[in-house]
């Protein structure tokens, strides 16, 4: 390669400005420097930062080392300041490696107690500031460090502080029982004691039962709101893997089970007890520190997520050999905390995030699991006594348990994709299968399923194979393809087929699939640009229709468009057509989609051309708002997902508004509900909703702002007003339509009832579905906002979501405004 | 002076060492450059890309269609395709807007290195379209 052979020419000077390839970036032109120590203060930090992760190092040794460099190195500031830092940060940012940071502390302990005394201080420094911001997670992990340290702290250790949390929980509960922070703290001080009982402190037995006994009235009380987030939530079936259970109320038995068996807690790692013996000695008989004043404020802050009750979620919970810890162990609690914080931590990088996952049978107890990609079958073989759990299976199964969390997870839900993509390509031997057969759990319980939790399912699937060529077992179900589609099966297939289509093309799948499924995707898929339907003169008014179309495409004058028109609406009038405006907005709108065929850019131009026609039209008549969706969706029906998304700009630009579509899809042509089993009409009005939602969001962010005007909030608050009734008017519209498909009291169900009954009954099954996922958005939304206007906002608070100006907030007549013509019709019409 | 607090493990949101080696060449230059032989003034030594909407998406397929990457890419303001210059057909990059930068931000994390199309695709945080930038 000639820039292989030129790379030390030295170049610099801009003779060859394009550099190809990396090499030249990374390419050193220096002449090779002298071998060099690295100095001890990037050492260790190295040392302290890659903790545990390698299987083949003994972790006691590499505690040992770590302690002793940076207690023989007390002195140096740089080595005592980095080693303080790292390893608090280490707690809050790689949460597998907490047990680990704290053997080092021990054994630091015995070397220089004024070095561990140090990290305590810190750490509690560190607490008393994520309990002001109400960053409970931080302060979960903190106080798993300090539990693990508890044999080196004074008297009851961590126990007070937990003590105390308690009480502002009771004080939340008491206020509330639909509160979710009192809950969250109670999970906290319940995921905090099994690492003070795994610490090497003795004699805490007695401190855990009396703060478990306290627990139990919070964490077993029922609460209703579960029943909003279960993720099975048809409820008539008695199979076990579906009984829904909370995380909190799980904990407490797990925990009292524990407890009576002296707290063995077999899957958290003790590296202490492994230590070398000269410092063993002293490590069982430790210098005690007394923890530095940890400070609980008096009134607890709620930070950024509103919480509702976390359901405990598996995968794999219906196996003949268990490969994940039941629900019955705490380490199913544990590992699956431990999993999920690092999940939501490392968003920020996801290869980091996947890394841990494989390797997280590093930093639990030696065998906690059977060895790594041991195939499904081969789990039958192991001996009595000994784990089959598989580490993949554990992992998979915690990335589920976020991309299928009710109501949702932390994470825009690609996260989670990306996560398991990139598992998968790590370790594609150990991942693959544990991903067929979570794929295949789902599957077959698509019938049970939340309808969100379906969808997610659906797009986290197509994505998933999109990223590995498509490849399926398709062959599996080939029985499910005769199914009707009001069938959930069935309806899954079609709209997984139909999403894979989007990410790709339609003749790329055909060629993924066998034949029984050829049929499921038509001959007019594989074509780019669906025809002009008034091409043929058999449509009515065609003549009419080309030549409007000529004349979008001439640029002509409106009023010159408007006699074609008019000539189309007299026709119709005469033909008795009670609005003559739908048939010519058809011809219309029909024409700009066939005109914008050929990419997104090319019908957005159009229709900014052509907005001030379209926007005139609702005002004038609702039926001929609607006929625009009506056109668009007829349009594009071979590629649905394009309309979909015309539809979505339409709303953006507020030719269409929220109800009109929401009418369109669930009045106009609700029918028998039919409609209901098509995964993008659920988009459209997932996605509707989801702007009108948003845009409430952003009031209420802008109206509490720290430093807003007094007469600029009252504008808000009565923006915030208007639009909050309006959403509730929406979803009111869509509760009552779905209330009628479930109850099968549509007119047109009405009328057939003996006919087709089977179908039917699936159809109102759907409809039940669709209801409850809207009723939950609708709930989660208003408690949102419930939530936000009584928090008083602090000085700085940090706002979540984009921040926009009041003004913008208050003036805005739509949803989201600025859409500009940037297609450059100009250039490539 | 203690450097500002980095985290224990790489974020994969920020801008590539493409963009960054870009700028550092132009500060090579610049003493042969007369356009950019003058001081910069302080608004201009921000970072440009503290509150970036857009991405540069790369490696594209010259058959990817705008309508795929909008399946990718989630809820976009503006996309403008990459064109070759004189066919003016797609060229194997793009320029996606977003609406906000966080959601810029989770494009490089979530979507950046993945497969769109079958093939792995490169994201990096722009400064912000310009006419003309669409030609490669």
């Amino acid at each position: 390669m000639g820039d292989f052979d030129r790379r030390n020419a030295g170049h610099r000077g801009g003779h060859n400005r394009k550099r190809r390839f990396r090499e030249d970036d990374e390419f050193d032109r220096r002449p090779p420097r002298r071998q060099y120590q690295e100095p001890v203060h990037v050492k260790v930090r190295k040392q302290l930062l890659a903790i545990a992760e390698s299987p083949l190092k003994k972790i006691d040794e590499e505690v040992q080392e770590i302690a002793t460099i940076v207690a023989d190195n007390y002195e140096d500031e740089e080595i005592r300041g980095n080693f303080l830092e790292l390893a608090l940060q280490l707690v809050v940012e790689q949460a597998l490696k907490i047990p680990f940071v704290a053997a080092v502390v021990l054994a630091v302990n015995v070397k220089k107690p004024e070095l561990a005394y140090e990290v305590l201080t810190r750490s509690s420094t560190a607490l008393n500031k994520h309990f002001n911001i109400g960053a409970w997670r931080e302060v979960k992990l903190l106080l798993r460090f300090l539990g693990c340290l508890q044999a080196i702290l004074n008297d009851e250790g961590v126990f007070p502080v937990l003590e105390e949390l308690f009480s502002r929980a009771v004080d939340l509960q008491t206020a509330s029982s639909d509160d979710g922070l009192g809950l969250e703290i109670v999970k906290i001080i319940l995921l905090t004691i099994p690492y003070i009982m795994a610490s090497s402190a003795p004699g805490l037995e007695a401190f855990a039962s009396a703060l478990l006994e306290k627990t139990d009235i919070i964490a077993s009380a029922p609460r209703p709101l579960e029943a909003l987030v279960d993720p099975y939530p048809s409820g008539e079936d008695d199979d076990t893997s579906h009984q829904a259970q909370s995380i909190i109320s799980l904990l407490q038995r797990q925990l009292q089970t524990e407890a009576a068996q002296s707290w063995k807690l077999a899957c958290i790692p003790r590296p202490w007890r492994t230590l070398p013996i000269d410092g063993g000695a002293k490590l069982m008989a430790p210098t005690k520190h007394s923890l530095p004043s940890i400070i609980v404020p008096s009134s607890v802050s709620a930070g950024a997520r509103p919480q509702l009750p976390e359901m405990y979620f598996s995968v794999y919970a219906d196996q003949d050999v268990e490969t994940v810890p039941p629900t019955s162990n705490i380490a199913s609690s544990i590992l699956r905390d431990a999993l999920v914080d690092t999940i939501s931590i490392l968003d920020y990088n996801r290869n980091a995030t996947a890394k841990f996952l494989i390797d997280l049978d590093c930093y639990f107890a030696p065998e906690t699991f059977v060895k790594r990609a041991t195939p499904f079958d081969r789990l039958r073989e192991v001996d009595e006594g000994k784990s089959t759990w598989k580490p993949e299976d554990v992992a998979v199964d915690a990335v589920f348990s976020q991309l299928l969390q009710l109501p949702t997870p932390e994470h825009k839900l690609v996260y989670y994709h990306a996560v398991l993509t990139e598992s998968c390509k790590i370790a594609p031997a150990a991942i693959a299968p544990s991903l067929g057969r979570a794929i295949r759990f789902l599957y077959r319980n698509v019938d049970a399923m939340d309808l969100e939790l379906e969808y997610r399912f659906l797009d986290w699937f197509s994505h998933h194979l999109s990223n590995f060529g498509f490849t399926w077992k398709w062959t599996e179900w080939v029985d499910d393809v005769e199914l009707p589609l009001a069938n959930p099966k069935k309806a899954f297939i079609v709209g997984a087929l139909e999403k894979e289509i989007r990410l790709s093309f339609a003749q790329r799948i055909r060629g993924t699939l066998p034949e029984p499924y050829q049929a499921l995707i038509t001959e007019a898929k594989e074509k780019d640009t669906p025809d002009f339907k008034y091409n043929s003169d058999r449509t009515p008014y065609a003549p009419q229709a080309r030549e409007v179309l000529r004349l979008l495409r001439a640029k002509a004058s409106d009023s010159e468009i408007q006699v074609q028109l008019s000539s189309i609406e007299s026709e119709a009038s005469g033909l008795g057509i009670a609005e003559p405006l739908i048939p010519s907005t058809d011809a219309y709108m029909t024409a700009i989609c066939f005109i914008g065929s050929k990419s997104l850019s090319h019908v957005l131009s159009c229709i900014e051309r052509c907005k001030e026609r379209l926007l005139a039209l609702g005002p004038r008549s609702e039926a001929a708002r609607r006929q625009i969706i009506t056109s668009v969706m007829e349009y594009w029906s071979e590629k649905p997902g394009v309309g979909v998304n015309v539809v979505d700009k339409l709303l953006n630009y507020t030719i269409l508004t929220p109800l009109s579509v929401i009418n369109w899809a669930l009045t106009d042509n609700i029918g028998k509900g039919r409609l209901l089993t098509l995964a993008h009409i659920y988009e459209m009005v997932a996605s509707t909703l989801h702007k009108v939602t948003n845009r409430v969001r952003q009031i209420v962010i802008a109206r509490n702002q720290a430093e807003l005007p007094a007469e600029q909030k009252a504008m808000l608050d009565e923006t915030l007003e208007k639009e909050r009734s309006q959403m509730k008017e929406l979803f009111a519209t869509v509760e009552d339509s779905l209330t009628g498909v479930a109850s099968g009291v549509v007119d047109e169900m009405a009328e057939s009832r003996d006919q087709d009954t089977e179908g039917e009954a699936l159809l109102r099954i759907w409809g039940g579905k669709w209801l409850r996922v809207f009723r939950r958005k609708m709930a989660v939304e208003e408690s949102w906002i419930e939530e936000m206007l009584a928090k008083q906002p602090a000085e700085g608070d940090l706002l979540d979501g984009p921040e926009r100006g009041a003004d913008e907030m208050v003036e805005g007549n739509g949803i989201v405004e600025g859409q500009e013509n940037w297609g450059g019709d100009g250039d490539i019409l | 002076m203690p450097e500002p607090m980095r985290t224990t493990i790489e974020r994969l949101d920020r801008p590539s060492a493409y963009y960054l080696g870009r700028n550092k060449k132009r500060k090579f230059n610049r003493d042969h450059d007369d356009q950019d032989d003058r001081e910069k003034s302080p608004e201009e030594q921000e970072d440009p890309l503290k509150d970036a909407t857009t991405l540069y998406v790369g490696n594209l397929s010259f058959y990817t269609t705008e309508e795929q990457i909008h399946e990718l890419c989630g809820e976009i303001k503006r996309l403008v395709m990459g064109l070759d210059r004189f066919n003016k057909t797609p060229c194997g990059f793009c320029f996606v807007e977003y609406y906000t930068h966080q959601d810029a931000l989770d494009c490089m994390k979530y979507i950046g290195g993945t497969k769109l199309d079958e093939r792995i695709i490169r994201t990096d945080l722009d400064p912000g379209f310009q006419e003309g930038r669409q030609y490669g």
